[in-house]
């Protein structure tokens, strides 16, 4: 018989989507295998495929970034008994372990709950991981805790059932001032605390995202009170559940919503959800607000061992690639319980923090975690570098960033470089995604092959002079085996130009790209 | 020297232009492999474009694409031979049969909405005068063609009416008057004369060619071929001559038992024609020394033919006539066999002695062939090649010029020679034929699916045999529009072309992922002929070894899966056009 005829159609997504979205993981866990209708739905589980055959992944959700010390051991253990025992840290602030089995998820995500931690929403068209800045409560600079309020809208959200089918993932944070350590400008939904009229509130910024179409987000609102905060993030979930694409998920993001729309209509549609559901709109400021708060600098994060209004530190743990062993995370774990707040804390330099701990205490737990093998200092330097899993583990990877890693960390790791080694980040990864979001680093690398007389060979797109607010400009196109000489080339040529303490990003913006392009390329 | 400038494999182009048009060799071969439907057909129909318009319920806009190929979308839509369906994509890429091409083209000329006026002209007037003879499909499209081109354009026929074999061959349950007149009359109003009952002669073809700057003999095939039939010397009607007499209502019975010798249109016509002026419960068979294979006659025709309970006896071939003393004839046949290892269409016949068939045969009906009145073609002419002859501004086109073929073919080179004449005519070529590229901005959304391949081709519907036997009815009914867009939405739309720029492109393979069937390969390298057209593609397994992401026009499907997910925007989608252009640089 006559198949529908409907000459534009929703995505396949959709039609999975709309047949079901429950899975039985015990029952797929007997039979042993995950259809590919499944595994699009085990997405909302937090369970994601490999590159490997048979081999999956799951992602913890860890609002605000941050988890007791309890459960981090929690996920030390299971990840040893049903994985490899090896433990990444996103950039987005969640923990996620390979090597998983299908028969064994069901019991990965039973044992994870035991302590709290959960899956759920990991993956999938909903709302992610809600993210905060890390100092969160104790940055002398921050207006509001941002941590309090990502938790808060992770709770109400993630519990109303009417956003579960959004039509693609939608990313919120959160962050305490304008300085913007959670990247409000590369997420769906971004919130900055601000001080206006002596009342502490938020500036609302939405639409942006990497991928492999960048957007920078636009003002919604220049000021919202603190109270309606989660209201606001509801009604830009309800518009971007409207209003997304559903036929082509490349398009699906709130990004495209609001570069197609215009970021007045989206504001319309967000103030008319708000109205709808009888919240209130009291306060609200469209326009840009001078903030009365106190002055931040310009990268908070570029500060070794913080201290916070409380009078207690934060010391850094530096993870490489963001990967570590169990055993390491159950030391640090239990590290935290002895100099610390008893918890850990994620950043989105794929690193993890102790806070609360005492003057006295900082060099013995530096000491103690020099000796698991890691740094405490150097967090947002140049050695800092970011670099997202590449083919080890992602299946659309096209490069094994990895390996540039090590390259040009051993580069930036000389003498020569010691004194600008504050002076900007890397970030490395391994296809247009961006899961290391190349594109707002003083340098960014994103995998590429490219074409020779015959053949293919593994290369990068470089950028330079990215900020989250203005995308890096393109040095050009670099097979992995130049790409260490590039980096020398541009860092010596930043040298001899470099103004006292400018960032590599601002020296970029004030000489124009050219100048590196020249110093890179050779005379032309 | 400069550093880190790589040296890389050249990139493939498969046009000469980006957007625009293209006239080169390599835009033809390109848009020749692209459409495959559109380089069968011998008109050259733009049958993906005319196909979307249905898909997406523009009839009238589906008619108007078909005309401007051919002058008779209503008829062809009907009685065409449909090379084109046998080249259809859907032959390869799956089982379920060719999209219905064909019928789609019935259904368009079926259902305009609008009142249809003539093609525009091409060219201003010429003030060159052409006299075109025979008033066939081949005559008639060289006539309108010729009139868009600006000529003064007079068609003389014999007959009463024109249309040559469309009202004279084909018979009304085919083919219903009123489409053949319809669309005639088209032509007429494009400014083309039509003057019937001129019976033209060797010397009035001479005449002609003195009067007139150009003259094209398109008188078709009607002088017919026989075979001696011991005993039926006197009885044996001509299959051609039975038609035109059907057609024009002047046969109006036949005696008993009929059998047909032949296997072509005109046979199955012939039996068909027979079964409704017959006597009520007389056999009607048609004899054919070949296979069914061979025979003039669709999957439809034949299960009509089943209806109408014509036997169809193959394998046969007469060897005499008798005749029993109370009147009653019979037709005797020798057995034929096949020839081990051949099948269909190619089968190798073999008769086998001293075997003998019987058929029962009060009238015998003999339509194997006809060919062409030799005498209209003036003295000296000893050259007719493309339809040029060696006589200046004499020309020949369709069955007279090439022996009975089909419609489309005679279409095709009235087509043809129309631009010959004019090239002739104006000392230059003043329509090329090119190939329009445009950059499409829809995300690949051709409207069509994966899904849509799933949809069986639904049957042509046909009138019951009780009703078909009243006036003459035709007895394919057509189209109704859910069964046409139903059909439309199975064609891939060929005349969109996926491509990748292979600058663009980081060899992250999701395209090939995302892709549904073996459409995108790795590359190791690309042949090309000296038009530059690729010609071979050898494969890489390895990642390393791919110097190209390479899309397989030939596999493609065109659902636009690889466009949507490519990261890079490397892949983009052409619509591809290919059709006359006016030449304007010299
Ligand atoms: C019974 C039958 C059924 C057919 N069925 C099909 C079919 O289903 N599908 C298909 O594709 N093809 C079919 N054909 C074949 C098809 O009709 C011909 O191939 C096609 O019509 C050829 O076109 P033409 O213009 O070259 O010649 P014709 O159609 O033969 O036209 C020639 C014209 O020239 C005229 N003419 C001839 N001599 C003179 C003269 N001396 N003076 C003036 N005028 C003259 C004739 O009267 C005729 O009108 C069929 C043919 C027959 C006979
Ligand atoms: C394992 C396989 C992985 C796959 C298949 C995958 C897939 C994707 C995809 C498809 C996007 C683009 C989203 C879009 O713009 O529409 C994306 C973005 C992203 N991914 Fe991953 N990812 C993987 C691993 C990771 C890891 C390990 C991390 C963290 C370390 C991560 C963090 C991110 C981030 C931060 C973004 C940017 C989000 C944005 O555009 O706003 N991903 N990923
Ligand atoms: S005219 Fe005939 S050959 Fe040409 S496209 Fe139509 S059915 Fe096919
Ligand atoms: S799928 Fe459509 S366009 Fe392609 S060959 Fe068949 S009929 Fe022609
Ligand atoms: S449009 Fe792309 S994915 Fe779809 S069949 Fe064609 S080449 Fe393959
Ligand atoms: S998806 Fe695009 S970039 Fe990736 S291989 Fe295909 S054409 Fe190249």
């Amino acid at each position: 018989m006559p198949k529908n005829l409907i000459f534009k159609r929703r995505s396949e997504d959709e039609d999975i989507k709309a047949s079901g979205m429950y899975l039985d993981f015990d029952e797929m866990g007997k039979k042993g295998v995950m259809s590919s209708a499944d595994s699009s739905i085990a997405k909302w589980y937090g369970i994601y495929k490999s590159r490997q055959p048979g081999q999956h992944m799951a992602r913890i959700v860890i609002p605000g970034g941050v988890v007791t010390s309890e459960q981090a051991k929690n996920i030390a253990a299971v990840s040893e008994k049903y994985g490899q025992g090896i433990i990444n840290v996103t950039t987005r602030q969640a923990l996620q372990f390979h090597w998983l089995k299908v028969p064994n998820l069901a019991d990965v995500m039973r044992e994870l709950f035991e302590y709290g931690n959960s899956t759920r929403h990991g993956c999938g068209d909903v709302t992610r991981n809600v993210t905060a800045c890390p100092l969160a409560e104790t940055c002398p600079a921050a207006r509001i805790n941002a941590r309090k309020w990502a938790r808060k809208t992770a709770d109400v959200l993630g519990a109303q059932r009417d956003l579960d089918d959004l039509p693609r993932k939608f990313k919120i944070n959160y962050s305490g001032c304008r300085a913007d350590c959670a990247q409000p400008h590369i997420n769906c939904v971004g919130l900055s605390g601000v001080v206006y009229k002596g009342q502490p509130g938020f500036k609302v910024v939405i639409g942006g995202g990497m991928g492999w179409k960048p957007f920078v987000a636009q003002p919604l609102f220049g000021f919202i009170p603190e109270a309606s905060a989660v209201d606001v993030c509801r009604a830009v979930a309800l518009l971007f559940r409207e209003h997304g694409d559903r036929f082509n998920r490349a398009k699906s993001r709130l990004k495209f919503v609001v570069h197609r729309n215009g970021i007045d209509f989206c504001r319309d549609v967000v103030l008319q959800n708000l109205l709808s559901e009888g919240k209130s709109q009291e306060g609200f400021v469209v326009e840009d607000i001078d903030d009365e708060g106190t002055s931040y600098e310009e990268r908070p994060l570029l500060q070794d061992t913080p201290k916070g209004t409380d009078g207690l530190f934060t010391v850094r743990v530096i993870i490489p690639k963001g990967e570590l062993p169990f055993r390491k995370f159950y030391e640090l774990a239990k590290l935290s319980e002895q100099y610390g707040d008893q918890r850990l804390y994620t950043s989105n330099r794929q690193n993890l923090e102790m806070h609360g701990v005492e003057s006295r205490d900082v060099s013995n737990l530096k000491f103690a975690i020099h000796n698991l093998g890691f740094e405490t200092d150097g967090s947002f330097s140049l050695r800092d570098i970011v670099t997202c899993v590449g083919t080890t583990y992602c299946p659309k990877a096209v490069t094994e960033t990895r390996v540039l890693f090590d390259r040009i960390h051993r580069l930036v790791s000389r003498d020569t470089y010691r004194g600008i080694l504050s002076s900007g980040i890397i970030n490395i990864t391994g296809c247009p995604n961006s899961c290391s979001p190349y594109r707002i680093a003083d340098i960014g690398f994103r995998g590429m092959r490219i074409r020779e007389e015959e053949g293919s060979v593994e290369g990068y797109e470089v950028l330079l002079g990215g900020s989250q607010t203005s995308f890096g400009e393109k040095l050009g196109e670099f097979k992995l085996c130049d790409c260490e000489e590039v980096v020398t080339l541009v860092l010596d040529a930043f040298m001899m130009v470099r103004r006292d303490d400018e960032f590599l990003t601002r020296c970029v913006q004030r000489v124009g790209i050219e100048y590196f392009r020249r110093a890179v390329y050779g005379e032309v | 020297m400069a550093r880190f400038k790589y040296n890389k494999a050249a990139k493939p182009l498969e046009s000469t232009v980006e957007t625009g048009i293209g006239t080169s060799a390599l835009d033809l071969k390109t848009i020749a492999k692209a459409i495959p439907c559109q380089e069968a057909c011998p008109a050259k129909t733009n049958v993906p474009a005319y196909i979307e318009a249905i898909a997406r319920g523009e009839d009238d806009k589906a008619y108007r694409i078909n005309q401007e190929d051919n002058i008779f979308p209503g008829v062809l839509g009907r009685i065409c031979t449909r090379v084109c369906e046998d080249a259809c994509r859907h032959k390869w890429t799956n089982v379920e049969g060719p999209v219905q091409i064909c019928h789609l083209k019935r259904y368009a000329a079926d259902n305009i909405k609008e009142k249809q006026s003539a093609m525009p002209p091409w060219f201003g007037p010429t003030g060159k005068k052409i006299m075109v003879i025979g008033a066939g499909p081949a005559g008639l499209s060289a006539a309108r063609d010729l009139s868009r081109m600006g000529h003064q354009v007079t068609v003389v026929e014999k007959a009463p009416a024109p249309g040559g074999m469309l009202v004279d061959g084909i018979p009304a349950f085919r083919l219903p008057r009123d489409i053949v007149s319809a669309e005639i009359a088209l032509i007429e109003q494009g400014g083309v004369e039509i003057r019937t009952d001129v019976h033209v002669t060797q010397t009035m073809v001479d005449d002609y060619c003195n009067a007139y700057d150009a003259v094209l003999l398109a008188a078709g095939t009607t002088v017919t071929n026989s075979i001696a039939i011991p005993g039926a010397e006197d009885r044996q009607i001509s299959g051609l001559d039975f038609m035109r007499g059907y057609n024009r209502g002047e046969v109006t019975a036949v005696r008993g038992n009929v059998v047909v010798v032949g296997g072509g249109f005109t046979a199955v016509d012939c039996a068909r024609a027979a079964r409704r002026v017959g006597e009520k419960d007389a056999l009607v068979s048609i004899a054919y020394r070949r296979t069914e294979a061979s025979m003039a006659a669709d999957k439809n025709e034949f299960q009509a033919m089943a209806e109408e309970e014509i036997a169809i006896r193959t394998l046969l071939s007469p060897l005499r006539f008798e005749l029993n003393d109370r009147g009653a004839g019979t037709l005797v046949l020798q057995r034929n066999l096949v020839a081990d290892g051949t099948l269909g269409v190619k089968a190798k016949i073999v008769p086998l002695e001293g075997s003998e068939v019987r058929i029962p045969c009060d009238t015998l009906i003999v339509a194997i062939g006809q060919k062409r009145d030799e005498s209209l073609l003036p003295f000296g002419v000893d050259s007719e090649e493309d339809g040029k002859t060696s006589k200046p501004g004499l020309f020949v086109s369709g069955d007279f010029k090439g022996g009975s073929a089909d419609v489309i073919s005679a279409v095709a080179s009235g087509k043809n020679v129309a631009r010959l004449m004019d090239e002739y005519l104006m000392g230059k070529r003043r329509l090329m034929r090119g190939v329009k590229y445009e950059v499409t901005d829809c995300d690949g959304e051709t409207g069509r699916y994966r899904d849509h391949d799933i949809q069986f081709p639904l049957p042509m519907p046909m009138a019951p045999v009780a009703q078909r036997f009243e006036n003459n009815a035709e007895v394919e009914t057509g189209f109704t529009q859910l069964i046409a867009q139903n059909a439309a939405a199975r064609c891939y739309l060929c005349h969109y072309k996926f491509e990748i720029d292979q600058d663009k492109c980081i060899h992250c393979n999701w395209c090939i992922e995302a892709s549904p069937r073996d459409c995108i390969k790795k590359a190791a390298r690309i042949f090309y002929d000296a038009d530059g057209f690729p010609t071979k593609v050898f494969e890489a397994e390895r990642n390393q070894d791919a110097t190209y992401i390479y899309i397989d026009n030939d596999e493609c499907i065109r659902c636009g899966k690889c466009l949507r997910v490519c990261p890079t925007e490397a892949i983009r989608m052409r619509k591809l056009e290919a059709g006359d252009c006016v030449k304007c640089d010299d």
